[in-house]
């Protein structure tokens, strides 16, 4: 037990209320950020450790993070929470702290990872400025080391604790008039084969080189799985909250027992994933994320239900949000969904997506570092930069393909084949 | 101070060309309404010091939340070290602008400290405010939100500069929404976010507004929609601080023009050799830099690099005329000296390249938002923010808002709902033809432009007079 596990033990000893939760949090982050083949960014490391204390009184609670860990500091992060509490009026959706027993059932697990050395870590960067420069390319991106620890602990009698580590490589390769991104994500990089990902990388990169002009329309897709991620989490933020849902505030209360996507689409969450989800329990409270389906067999199956709104419905909290997001993929390899079009475009990751129209599950967004041209099943070229405006009910619906999925850090996403993907526009570049 | 100047002393003994170390206590408390309950009230209390190193042509940085010299020597050795990494892969040499030795200190003008006013009197007023909006027909939701922040600082550099800065921010925002007529939509009101004591909050109405919000999100619910094509766009304020903020300020980002930014937040079609020749903009627009605008939430007297505010155009008369310019970048556009836009939001985060408060300057002539709505045949007049999207060079753009009317012959005439309007930045300025003047300019502001990475947010000040563009293309959203 070190010094900050025993000052929390200390203080829920003599608990200021029946409501006492201390949430702690250390990551220590190593950030080496570069551009033109140099790194000459953010290149920093940070060591932080945090409490997060949350106090109950009368039915409503306080909250306070502080980094001060000295037990002074602990105990004024307390006190000021209670001090928040006993002002507020009563909040008809508390919820007193999770038991002991609530607690038991989190289905923890223990990633393994060894050392990232600081040699290993700038040696990966020597290697990929030198291929970069060797192929005519020039570089911007990250590597990031952050193993960090979450811990709950509160005067229930709940103890939980999670140690876990995700490091990245984000590398863009540019050429004069365009660029490819690809990322490694991983625990340690032990998995990291850098001739292979730097090799594949500057074929696409050459492969992006001069674009070509394609006016915009409805085209036949197959979207890489950063794409897939980052619409489908902003959809997922905006519409799948229960309350919502029942207050008919979200896309979904105008679709109850709607099909609303390919049976291909089977989206779910697993809290022991292992390699996916940053943590098996809220930080907040430490409730335990649970296993479930989200959209399977065309339709919605269950959203997202915090613990106050699943006490109220009488069904399980899944959590504010849940644990991580798996779309399922399959054992089809990228080449393969791009040999399955004629005539279509591959959009390696999307940018600046924002909500266009809430009910209809509308979003606008570009596409970024790398779209081209499919031809007779093969990628024939690189093409300008569009505008989309799309539903997202529409590409659940109108998704034909799927395939392999990629792990990242809070989903695992496949490439998608998604017909009459809604391009309104399209760039100078 | 004294342990921030020793610090430097101990690195200066160790071969850093330069360093500086901030110490950095951040205070924020944020409270979130929902309908009558109050949400959620978080406070942090986030404290450390962070040590930035030049070792030859490689930048180090480390951070520390313990305050003994022990603590504050190990960070020093960790960003030392990382800078002699960062040296390895060095490309060009570093060549800092000059910056004259500071020793100032800068606080917001506050009258009302927001911290020691008790909790209860904000929350009333968004409850309050909640109240009355959930009173309008129609409405299902009414959200409130206050963040209350404080930023103290102490800075010291190798060339002897020793700063403190204290500044406090203030942002309140209340939004109804209505479901009626098969639709759902929201208003919110937003007075506009300052460097300001609590006595600022006091000031605002929050129950006029409470009420209008409520009123206009049930009209919108019955709004016609748009029809799609190149129209005339009349802009408020609020919607224009944040058109400024995405297609002028980024893209003035001398960093990101130069590339640094590629790999997350892009770069920038406003490159250096369009600098005093590009037309950005018609010849009224003129957009102007003011990290020395009082109550503007970006004016914090000396940066995080050590450099005073200062002013300055980034657009003239229609032409690019400037960017935001750190110590490094400086001698790449021969500038004898940075202009105060780098900052860092917490003690571990690295100062970088931020926008400045930037504004519209308001027309020359007299001209009233009537006057100007009167002067125009047919076209939409948009209040408030909503969708916004822009491609990582800043050119094609694509805009929503909060509330739209139609105008036609010079009245307005109705709400219109679903509209998107969709343009390349330097066209959409290009097509100003009519600024209001001086008696409707109107601030807005942001506490969350996302940057860096790891991701850093920063605050800024924007502000315009109502202003037209013409000819712009408008899509039905749906």
């Amino acid at each position: 037990m070190n010094k900050t596990n025993s000052i929390i033990e200390k203080v829920l000893k003599d608990p200021v209320t029946d409501h006492v939760v201390l949430a702690y949090s250390k990551s220590e982050t190593h950030h080496i950020r570069f551009s033109n083949n140099s790194v000459n960014r953010e290149n920093l490391h940070k060591l932080e450790e945090e409490v997060k204390a949350e106090v109950g009184v009368d039915g409503a609670t306080g909250a306070c993070r502080t980094n001060d860990l000295s037990e002074e500091g602990i105990k004024r992060a307390v006190a000021k929470a209670y001090e928040t509490a006993k002002l507020l009026p009563k909040d008809p959706e508390y919820m007193p702290p999770i038991t002991q027993q609530e607690a038991a059932a989190v289905k923890n697990f223990k990633p393994a990872f060894g050392e990232f050395s600081e040699e290993k870590k700038y040696g990966i960067l020597d290697e990929a400025f030198g291929e970069m420069k060797k192929a005519g390319l020039n570089s911007a991106g990250s590597l990031s080391a952050n193993p960090y620890t979450l811990e709950v602990y509160n005067n229930r009698g709940a103890r939980l604790s999670h140690t876990n580590c995700f490091s990245t490589l984000a590398l863009t390769a540019m050429t004069g008039n365009s660029s490819f991104k690809d990322s490694h994500i991983s625990k340690d990089f032990s998995d990291y084969d850098g001739a292979k990902f730097l090799s594949d990388l500057v074929s696409r990169a050459k492969l992006s080189e001069n674009p070509g002009p394609l006016e915009p329309g409805k085209y036949t897709v197959v979207l890489g799985p950063a794409a897939v991620e980052e619409l489908l989490l902003f959809f997922c933020w905006y519409n799948m909250d229960a309350k919502a849902i029942d207050e008919g505030r979200s896309a979904f209360s105008k679709r109850p027992g709607a099909t609303i996507a390919s049976d291909l689409v089977h989206i779910c969450s697993k809290p022991d994933h292992g390699r996916v989800g940053l943590h098996p329990f809220c930080i907040d409270d430490g409730m335990p994320y649970t296993e479930f389906d989200m959209i399977k067999g065309g339709k919605l199956v269950s959203p997202w239900y915090s613990r106050f709104y699943a006490a109220k419905k009488g069904v399980a909290a899944t959590g504010k949000q849940s644990a991580n997001i798996l779309f399922k993929g399959t054992d089809k390899p990228l080449e393969a969904l791009i040999a399955g079009v004629e005539n279509g475009v591959y959009v390696n990751s999307f940018w600046y997506i924002r909500l266009v129209d809430l009910m209809d599950g509308i979003f606008t967004g570009m596409t970024r570092d790398g779209v081209f041209r499919i031809k007779d099943g093969k990628l024939a070229g690189s093409v300008n930069n569009f505008r989309f405006n799309q539903s997202v009910f529409d590409l659940l619906l109108n998704t034909i393909d799927v395939g392999r999925a990629k792990d990242m850090f809070f989903t695992s996403m496949p490439p998608i084949t998604v017909r009459d993907f809604n391009f309104v526009s399209k760039t100078e570049f | 101070m004294d342990k921030l100047r020793e610090i430097i002393k101990y690195l200066e003994g160790r071969q850093a060309r330069f360093a500086d170390a901030r110490e950095h206590l951040f205070r924020q408390r944020e409270i979130y309404t929902e309908d009558t309950r109050v949400e959620q009230i978080t406070e942090q209390d986030i404290s450390g010091v962070g040590i930035k190193v030049l070792y030859n042509n490689g930048w180090g940085y480390a951070s520390t939340s313990a305050m003994d010299m022990d603590s504050l020597r190990a960070a020093a050795d960790k960003a030392l070290s990382l800078a002699k990494y960062a040296d390895k892969s060095a490309v060009e040499p570093v060549v800092l602008a000059a910056e004259p030795r500071h020793t100032g200190r800068f606080a917001t003008n506050i009258k009302e400290n927001p911290f020691e006013v008790k909790i209860s009197d904000a929350v009333g007023a968004l409850l309050e405010a909640g109240e009355i909006s959930l009173k309008g027909k129609d409405i299902i939701k009414a959200n409130g939100y206050l963040v209350l922040r404080n930023m103290r600082k102490k800075y010291a550099n190798t060339e002897g500069s020793a700063i403190e800065t204290d500044i406090y921010t203030i942002l309140p925002e209340i939004q109804a929404t209505a479901r009626a007529n098969g639709e759902v939509k929201s208003r919110h009101y937003w007075a506009s976010p300052e460097t300001a004591g609590y006595e600022f909050f006091r000031g605002i109405d929050f129950k006029t507004n409470a009420a209008r919000i409520a009123e206009q999100a049930r009209e919108h619910c019955f709004a016609r929609a748009c029809e799609s094509g190149p129209t005339t766009l009349i802009l408020d304020p609020e919607h224009l601080s944040l058109t400024i903020h995405e297609s002028v300020g980024h893209p003035t980002e001398l960093d990101r023009v130069l590339g640094y930014e590629e790999s997350c937040a892009g770069r920038s079609f406003a490159t250096m050799d369009k600098l005093g020749k590009f037309k950005y903009g018609s010849e009224l627009v003129n957009l102007v830099a003011d990290n020395t605008l009082e109550g503007g939430l970006a004016s914090c007297g000396y940066d995080d690099e050590g450099v005073e505010c200062q002013k300055w155009h980034i657009v003239k008369d229609g032409i690019l005329n400037g960017y935001g310019v750190n110590r490094e970048l400086a001698h790449k556009m021969n500038m004898s000296r940075a202009n105060g836009t780098t900052r860092a939001t917490l003690y571990s985060d690295v100062p970088i390249t931020r926008m400045p408060n930037l504004y519209l300057a308001p027309g020359k002539k007299p001209l009233t938002k009537e006057q100007l709505i009167a002067d125009t045949e047919s076209g939409i007049y948009i209040e408030g923010m909503g969708s916004f999207s822009i491609d990582q060079m800043r050119l094609n753009m694509q805009f929503g808002g909060d509330a739209f009317w139609e105008i036609k012959n010079g009245k307005i005439t109705g709400m219109l709902k679903d509209v998107v309007y969709n343009a390349l930045s330097y066209e959409f300025w290009r097509s100003c033809d009519a600024i209001a003047d001086e008696s409707e300019f109107r601030r807005a502001g942001f506490i969350t432009c996302g940057k860096g990475d790891p991701m850093q947010a920063a605050q800024m000040t924007h502000g315009a007079s109502p202003a037209r563009f013409r000819n712009i293309t408008v899509r039905r959203a749906k």
